[in-house]
């Protein structure tokens, strides 16, 4: 067995390595750290292992569809002629009900909806497999696209709901209208800045849902869509 | 490591860049289609702010349409490079605002969301991204804090151990005992892609 003075050194810098593949060794004991590994076959090795489990933990992060516009602004800042509008393509759809199925579960082990306000406001857990989806709806306002509306079928319906660059700001009510005409209140939210995206059961069954509205504090209604 | 199930189909990553950095607009609208839900969805898991998510989404992918022609394959893969650019954004948006970030805690459980039920079917695809999730989850719960802390807050050992308060050694030995879990995972994987 070796223990000579290299093995020692290698013994006391293995105890540092992984703060060293982390970028989270600072000073002199880096500068030490990395003289010893830069002549140490067996030590770049350690390092370049556990700088990839390093690099991995950031990629486990989910996938979250960005704000709608995102891809527009971001290909005008690049100079970028990509194209001007982007309709939902059903790859995106798929994308969007992903997300939008991560956060409806993620709302409930966190407490918090995707604009980072409260969740619902309803006790009732959330599906952590949400039923088939039934349907999808541009929310409007004043005909501008300001955001979606999915409903979930299954044993517990649900809506699930984004907002993106809207006048919605503070806290805002979701309601229904029935094919019947019925107005049901499903919840309430919090849209900060016109962003957010949130989540609740559906009172009413999703085949039934005609309109659903985002309507502010003094009753006004700031976005609409048409489900039926 | 190997990449995600999206960048299998298409171009390669490495072939877009490559057409990024010479100047073809084609190539980075691909590239940003293939990569703005992952930038913006790390930037979210760790400001829990839509609008900070936006802003540093757009300036890591704009960091890449410039930088594409510096990217240098032998020193990790596109993937790590542009998350790492996207994470060292975040960081500092997050110190510039003097914004909470999330909780460690949260991370880990929205990347338990998308988990996998059969970790060895993952690595029979491949996939590496849900094999670490997997045993990211699978840490003991003051590893798994410990890691995300240091590997996506950037956050030392001396503040970690501030923050949760325990002994510096303690920060260390969990932050040591993770990544080497981690690894085993990461290198588990490895090893069966040179087998085929």
């Amino acid at each position: 067995m070796n223990t000579g003075p290299r093995a020692r050194r290698c013994a006391d810098v293995g105890e540092v390595v992984p703060e060293l593949a982390l970028g989270i060794l600072t000073g002199r004991a880096r500068s030490d750290a990395l003289a010893h590994v830069e002549q140490c076959t067996r030590c770049t090795e350690e390092l370049e292992q556990l700088s990839r489990a390093a690099d991995a933990v950031v990629q486990v992060a989910p996938e979250v569809e960005p704000p709608l516009g995102f891809e527009v602004r971001l290909f005008g800042r690049m100079g970028v002629s990509g194209p001007a509008t982007r309709r939902l393509h059903p790859r995106r759809v798929l994308a969007v009900l992903a997300a939008a199925a991560a956060v409806v579960a993620l709302g409930v082990g966190l407490g918090v909806g995707l604009s980072g306000g409260p969740g619902p406001t309803t006790s009732a857990p959330a599906p952590h497999h949400p039923g088939p989806l039934v349907s999808v709806a541009d929310l409007s306002e004043h005909g501008e696209h300001v955001g979606q509306v999915f409903t979930y079928g299954g044993p517990t319906p649900w809506v699930f709901m984004t907002l993106s660059d809207s006048a919605a700001r503070g806290r805002v009510t979701c309601e229904v209208v029935t094919t019947g005409g019925a107005v049901r209140t499903v919840g309430t939210f919090v849209a900060r800045s016109g962003y957010g995206a949130w989540g609740a059961p559906l009172p009413v069954a999703p085949q039934d849902v005609r309109v659903a509205e985002v309507v502010a504090s003094d009753g006004s209604v700031v976005a609409r869509a048409r489900l039926g | 490591m190997g990449e995600s199930p999206v960048a299998e189909v298409g171009p390669t990553d490495e072939a877009l860049l490559a057409g990024m950095a010479l100047g073809d607009h084609g190539a980075a609208v691909v590239f940003v289609r293939r990569y703005q839900r992952r930038v913006f969805g790390l930037a979210f898991s760790m400001t829990n702010d839509a609008m900070v998510s936006e802003d540093v989404a757009q300036e890591a992918l704009l960091r890449v349409w410039r930088h594409a022609p510096v990217f240098d394959a032998r020193k990790g893969s596109v993937t790590s490079w542009v998350l790492t650019i996207t994470r060292n954004l975040t960081i500092d948006a997050l110190r510039m605002r003097r914004a909470v970030p999330t909780d460690p805690d949260d991370f880990a459980a929205a990347a338990a969301i998308s988990l996998e039920h059969d970790p060895e079917d993952s690595v029979r695809r491949g996939d590496a991204r849900h094999l670490v999730q997997s045993a990211l989850v699978t840490l003991p719960p003051e590893q798994q804090r410990a890691v995300v802390l240091a590997a996506v807050y950037g956050r030392t050992a001396l503040e970690i151990s501030e923050t949760e308060g325990i002994p510096l050694g303690t920060a260390k030995s969990r932050i040591r005992s993770g990544l080497l879990r981690l690894r085993a995972a990461v290198e588990g994987l490895r090893g069966v892609e040179e087998e085929r």
